[in-house]
Order: structure tokens, then sequence, then C-alpha cells
């Protein structure tokens, strides 16, 4: 069954359009990332998953069910605006909302010091909201998400503001409630933190997809002929090979563009009786180069 | 249900701890106690020394020293923290200087009242006066004002009985016979528990209905002010969307609403209490009935529902306390009605302005409560139909209000206007 399904979902905000007949379907399972630059409507999207606002037009099903209120209780969300009740103490917040997802009794004050644990912020249990750094304060905003262990995971720019140990941290658990068979669907406008976690991905822009599909399929999909090298030795036969059309020196790398439908397996055979070979990787477009690509075209079509 | 408890429970606890709270619900119990404990020691006349007024006089009939002085020295030895000193002019030779003199004296700040007694003064039914001059006085003289004025009508009096020669035993008698003792008495409810009252027990009885009525006015005005500052707080905190992701916009207001509720209950159920206390200590015995607890509260919740809904809506509509303060003032105003026609009420509570206050929503907690507590009856077919109609207005306001906290409570930056909140309304 799907997580979430959106069917031709329309939103304009007075004149603005902010989402332009989206679809996109979220499977169970998988950590999905809605990626795209600010004011794509990344934001605006997770929102009316929530039922936060309404689509003007299209629908919205959660879990295969139309009202997302019935499935509260098996979401958690952490919107883009974080926010706690400043005075009180990092363990009454964790409680409260705990309580208010509907974890009671003993099992409320077992998920409450697990996760301060998990988050590494037993320490500060006591201390108040407002005493928190905000690396602190956003990994609070996240165990208040995930406290009741829910199915789907709505994280709205989860990792903006976050050290890279905490990014790290928060990415572990990300994949770990995967692994449990949980849904996490994220949106960021960093692609690097993107590629790392993603099963798929959602590219948006203008608050239209450009692209939506799963990660490996798109890098396989865009993978392109060009080989990155590190060698030792003379190198000047590598031009001469009939496979290779191009190279060019990078620093102490090599980048050698083959012909189409070239096998690379063949380049490391007659690089390895040649040279001694130290690293030899088959490029793969970054989500970053996608993203500039197809962003980039997208704006150039509108103009 | 759940969450809605929730919410109010933590709504409790934090507002609960807060310091304003603390100081709020102290402070007024204080400040009541006071004024009534001064009251009470103002009245036995036990104030501490003030200064000697001094009173320059000119007397151009030439003819009252000696009644003056008798005046005052009599009124000094019966009032020995707050004496009068008289310096009599010398008018023998020239009465324009002495005049002068006592004019000069006055505004230099050498004496505090200048009295000028007219030679005339002594004719009965003449035209001579007694003027008593002032210059910038000062507040805390006024009152002795009328002391002396009531001297130097003595002193003229005794004089006047003199030279009508009327014998002095006649005037004893006179103030004897004119000596009538009155006793006021509360019946109690046997014959040996009557009560003796003073004049600070009657002005507590016309207080009573004023009092439950001002009970009311803080208990809905003050926790009102605490729903807009905990709506405020989860607004520029942010917290708000993610108290929405799992619980509804009306969930969230009703916990608030019932929360707050609770804080109402308790801050007014100490007041009284507090109130009630003081009452017994001062030995004042207020009766009220279990009927009129039972209208209080209904009254009371009624009219606390009515308010904080509105401040739900004006609290998620704006951004800043300072934004709201604005939107605020037209409906403290309307709060504030009754405390400016309490006295007519009480007087008149069956009359023409106090029934239709009655039936006017915001209004009718605090009327009814005055009614009610003025001990005059009231229709029951009244107060059902004031408790309906304000029950409905409540259900109505409640409605408007989780449209309007439903949009504005996620609006930032903007205040909606009316228009905007029109829409609100209108969208199902």
């Amino acid at each position: 069954m799907d997580a979430v399904l959106l069917n031709n979902v329309h939103k304009s905000f007075g004149e603005v359009l902010a989402v332009n007949n989206l679809s996109v379907r979220v499977p169970t399972g998988s950590i999905y990332g809605f990626l795209g630059p600010n004011g794509a409507g990344k934001t605006t999207t997770l929102r009316m998953i929530m039922n936060i606002i309404h689509p003007d037009t299209g629908r919205i099903q959660i879990f295969g069910d139309s009202s997302v209120d019935k499935a509260k209780a098996r979401i958690g969300y952490m919107p883009e605006e974080r926010g706690l009740y400043r005075k009180m103490t990092v363990t009454k917040v964790l409680a409260y909302f705990g309580a208010l997802k509907g974890l009671a009794g003993n099992e409320l004050s077992r998920q409450v010091s697990r996760w301060l644990d998990r988050v590494d912020l037993t320490n500060w249990a006591p201390k108040k909201v407002e005493e928190l750094s905000r690396g602190m304060h956003q990994k609070l905003q996240f165990a208040v998400t995930a406290i009741n262990g829910p199915e789907l995971l709505i994280l709205d720019e989860p990792f903006a503001g976050l050290d890279p140990i905490n990014t790290d941290l928060l990415k572990a658990i990300m994949i770990e409630m995967r692994d449990e068979g949980k849904t996490v669907i994220f949106s960021t406008h960093v692609m690097h933190e993107a590629e790392k976690v993603c099963d798929s991905i959602l590219l948006i822009n203008k608050g239209r997809a450009v692209l939506d599909d799963n990660l490996a399929h798109i890098q396989s999909q865009r993978a392109s002929n060009v080989v990155s090298v590190e060698l030792e030795g003379d190198t000047g036969f590598i031009e001469k090979l009939p496979i290779v059309t191009a190279i060019k020196s990078n620093g102490h790398r090599l980048e050698i563009s083959l012909v189409d439908n070239a096998d690379t397996q063949e380049l490391v055979k007659s690089l390895v009786s040649r040279v001694r070979v130290k690293r030899f990787e088959v490029k793969v477009p970054s989500l970053h180069e996608i993203f500039v690509e197809l962003v980039g075209k997208g704006d150039a079509e509108d103009s | 249900m759940q969450k809605i408890l929730r919410v109010a429970q933590r709504e409790y606890m934090e507002t609960v701890k807060t310091k304003t709270f603390i100081l709020g619900i102290l402070m007024v119990p204080f400040i009541i106690g006071a004024i009534i404990f001064f009251t009470g020691r103002m009245a036995r006349g036990k104030t501490g020394p003030q200064p000697t007024v001094k009173v320059a006089v000119a007397d151009l009939s030439n003819a009252l020293a000696d009644e003056v002085k008798e005046s005052f020295d009599s009124y000094n030895k019966d009032n020995p923290q707050r004496q009068i000193n008289v310096n009599m002019l010398e008018t023998q030779e020239d009465s324009d200087k002495a005049d002068n003199q006592g004019r000069n004296k006055l505004r230099q700040g050498q004496v505090d009242v200048y009295v000028v007694l007219d030679n005339e003064i002594l004719e009965v039914e003449g035209s001579g006066k007694i003027r008593l001059y002032t210059y910038k006085p000062k507040a805390s003289n006024i009152d002795i004002l009328w002391t002396i004025e009531d001297r130097f009508r003595k002193a003229v009096v005794n004089h006047r009985y003199k030279t009508q020669k009327i014998p002095e035993e006649f005037l004893t008698k006179l103030s004897e016979i004119r000596r009538v003792p009155v006793e006021r008495l509360e019946m109690g409810s046997s014959d040996d528990k009557d009560r003796v009252q003073s004049d600070i027990d009657r002005a507590l009885k016309m207080m009573v209905p004023f009092f439950f009525m001002y009970l009311i006015f803080m208990g809905i005005v003050g926790t009102g002010q605490h729903m807009i500052s905990s709506v405020i707080e989860e607004k520029t905190s942010r917290v708000i969307e993610v108290l929405l992701s799992a619980v509804s916009p009306f969930q969230l207001m009703a916990g608030k609403i019932l929360g707050l509720g609770g804080i109402g209950l308790t801050v007014v159920g100490l007041w009284a209490v507090a109130a009630c206390i003081t009452a017994r200590w001062q030995g004042l015995d207020i009766d009220v009935t279990t009927e009129f607890v039972l209208y209080f509260v209904i009254y009371y919740i009624l009219g606390f529902l009515l308010i904080t809904s509105l401040l739900t809506a004006v609290g998620s509509i704006c951004n800043t306390i300072k934004e709201t303060q604005g939107m605020m003032m037209p409906i403290m105003m309307v709060f504030i009605i009754p405390l400016l026609a309490w006295f007519k009420v009480v007087r008149d509570p069956n009359g023409l302005m106090s029934r239709v206050f009655s039936f006017l929503p915001p209004l009718t907690p605090m009327v009814m409560i005055l009614r009610l507590s003025s001990g005059s009856d009231i229709l029951k077919v009244e107060i059902f139909a004031s408790i309906v109609l304000l029950a409905l207005t409540v259900l109505a306001a409640m409605w408007a209000a989780a449209k309007v906290f439903r949009t504005g409570i996620l609006m930032y930056g903007k205040r909606l206007g009316l228009r905007e909140i029109w829409l609100c309304l209108r969208q199902s």
C-alpha cells in the first residue's frame, strides 16, 4: 500500500501558483526526498499532506484514506518553522507531545528516556528548552516528531542548522526507521544530503514535478561514459586507446571520456597491464548536477 | 477528548507557574484586604499625628476673640493628633492693614487659612459672613477646612446666644433634649443573634453586589489576558504547527479554553475564600445562598467562554502582544460598562436599564450577578432566558472563533483584515 498518494494537486495563494498539478506516490518502507530550490512548493506540499492547508483541487490520500485526521497518530511531522515551548523542560516537552500523540503511562516515560538517549540529550533533560543550542533544539524537535514511532515521518528541511555529526545521527535514525518498514518523506534543497539517504526523489521546481523516480534508476540512466582514474606511471598511451575519445587532467586525477557503449572493464584491463591503478571510478552524475541541469533547463524554457 | 484534556492540563500547569499569575492572584486579595483594613482604621479615627494647621483671623467685629479662642481650645483638647493654631490679627486700629497682613501671610505660606469675620456677623439675620481664604490648598488640608469652618460658626453662634441673652441652663437643656440615640440593628436568625451595625457595615453591604461583579470581571478579563499571551506564545515560538500535527485546531482551542477556565475558577475560588475569611475577621456577615453560588458559577463559565473565544480569535490573527492591544480595546470597553453602571443597577435591579443590559450577552454575566446579589427578587423566567441567550451567543462565538483560529494561527507576518476574517467565517 502507498503511504502517501497525491493526485493532480493544485494550490495557489492569491496570484502565486504554489503547487501545480502535482502527482506523486510514496510507497511504504522507503525514504523519499522532496528536492527543489527555495520557493519550489516543498513546504506547501508537505503542509497539504498534513492537512494544515487544503489543496484547491486534487486528491491526497494517506495510508489509502483521504482523512489525515484519522491517521494523525500514525504520522510524525516536523515543520520547517521549528518551535517548542521555551519555558518547559526538555523532558516535559517530550512527554507532552508524546501524550498528545497517544502514548501513556509506562510506555510514555520509557519512550521519553529512550529518545533522549537516542538524540544524545539525556544530560539536558532537566534544562529548559530556551537554554538549548540551535542544534540541540533541532534534535529535540526530531525526537518530538518521532517519539510515538510513527509509521510515516514527514520532515521539512530536517538537516538545516545541524553540524555533520548530528546530520549523520539523524540520517542513521531515518535509515533505521526505514529498515523497520516505516516511511520517511523529507524535503531539502541541499542535494548531497538527499543523495546519501534517499531511495527515491521528487524534484520540484515552481510547483511542478520535474523528476520523480527511484534514485538508483535515475543515476543509472544518467550514468555518463566518463571514468575518473588515479594512476602511477606513464599515461601517454591512454589517449591512443580506441575506446577513448578525450582525456582531461584534473589535479592528479585523469578524467577519461569513452566512446558510447564502451565497456569500462576493457579500459581497466588496458590500464592495469601498463600502469599502477590507485583509483578507478565510473562517474555517476551527482544529484546536484542533475538538479542544475533540469532546473536550469526548466527556467530557460519558462523565460 | 483525551487530547483536549491533555492540552487543558498543560495550559493549566504552565499558567499556574508563571510569575504574572502568582502575582495577580496574590495582589487582588491583598489590595482588597488592605482597603477594608484601612477603611476600618480610618473610620475609627486612629490616624497618626499630622502637622499643625495655622489660621490667621481678621475679626472685623472686634468682639469674637474670646469665643474663637474657647472654640478652638476645646477642639485642640479633643484632637491631640491634629492641632489648629489660631492667630488673631490686630484689627482695632486699622482693619485694612490687618486684612493686607492676613492676605500676605497666606500667600507667603506662613498660614494655611486666612479667615475674615465680617463686622455684621454678630447680627442675627444680617448680611455678615465668615470668609475662608485658602491659597493653593494642599489636598491633605481639605478635610480640616470643614472643622475650621464649623468651629468659627460655633464661636459666632455662642456669641449670638450671649447677645440674645439666652440662659446657659436653657442651652444645656436644649442640647440634652435634642440628643436622641439611634442604634442600627440587623436581625439575626434567632433573637439573641441580632447584631449592631456600624456605618462601615452599611457601606460594605452596598459593596457586596459590586464585589461579586468585580470578581466576575477580574476572573474573565484576567484569564482572557492569559489566553491571549498563550496563543501568541505558541504562534511566535512556531510551536503551533507541531501541535497541529498531533491535534486538530478545534481540540487545541477547546483544550486551551478548558485549561484557562480551570485557571479562572481557581482564581475566583481563591479570591472568594479570601474575601469570606476577611469578612469573618472583620465581623461582617455576608450570606450567600447555594442558589446564588450556582448562578454565579453558570454566569461566570458562560461569560468566560464568551470572552475567551473572542480572545483566541484575536490572538490567532495577531503576531505580537502589541498588535493584540489595539483589538482588545473595544472588547474591554464593553466589559467596563457594568463597572460604570453598577450603582444604578444595584439601586434599581428591575429597572429598564438593568433589564436591557441583562440581555446584551457580553454584559449579561456581570449585570445579572449584580442584580441577583442586590437582594431583590428577579423573575426566574428572566434568569433562565438570559442564560439561554448567553449560551447561544457562546456557541455562535465559539463556532466563529474556531473558524478564524484555524486560519489565523498559521498566518505569520501579516494580520488578517476584516475581509479575510469574513472569508474565514464563510468557508465551510
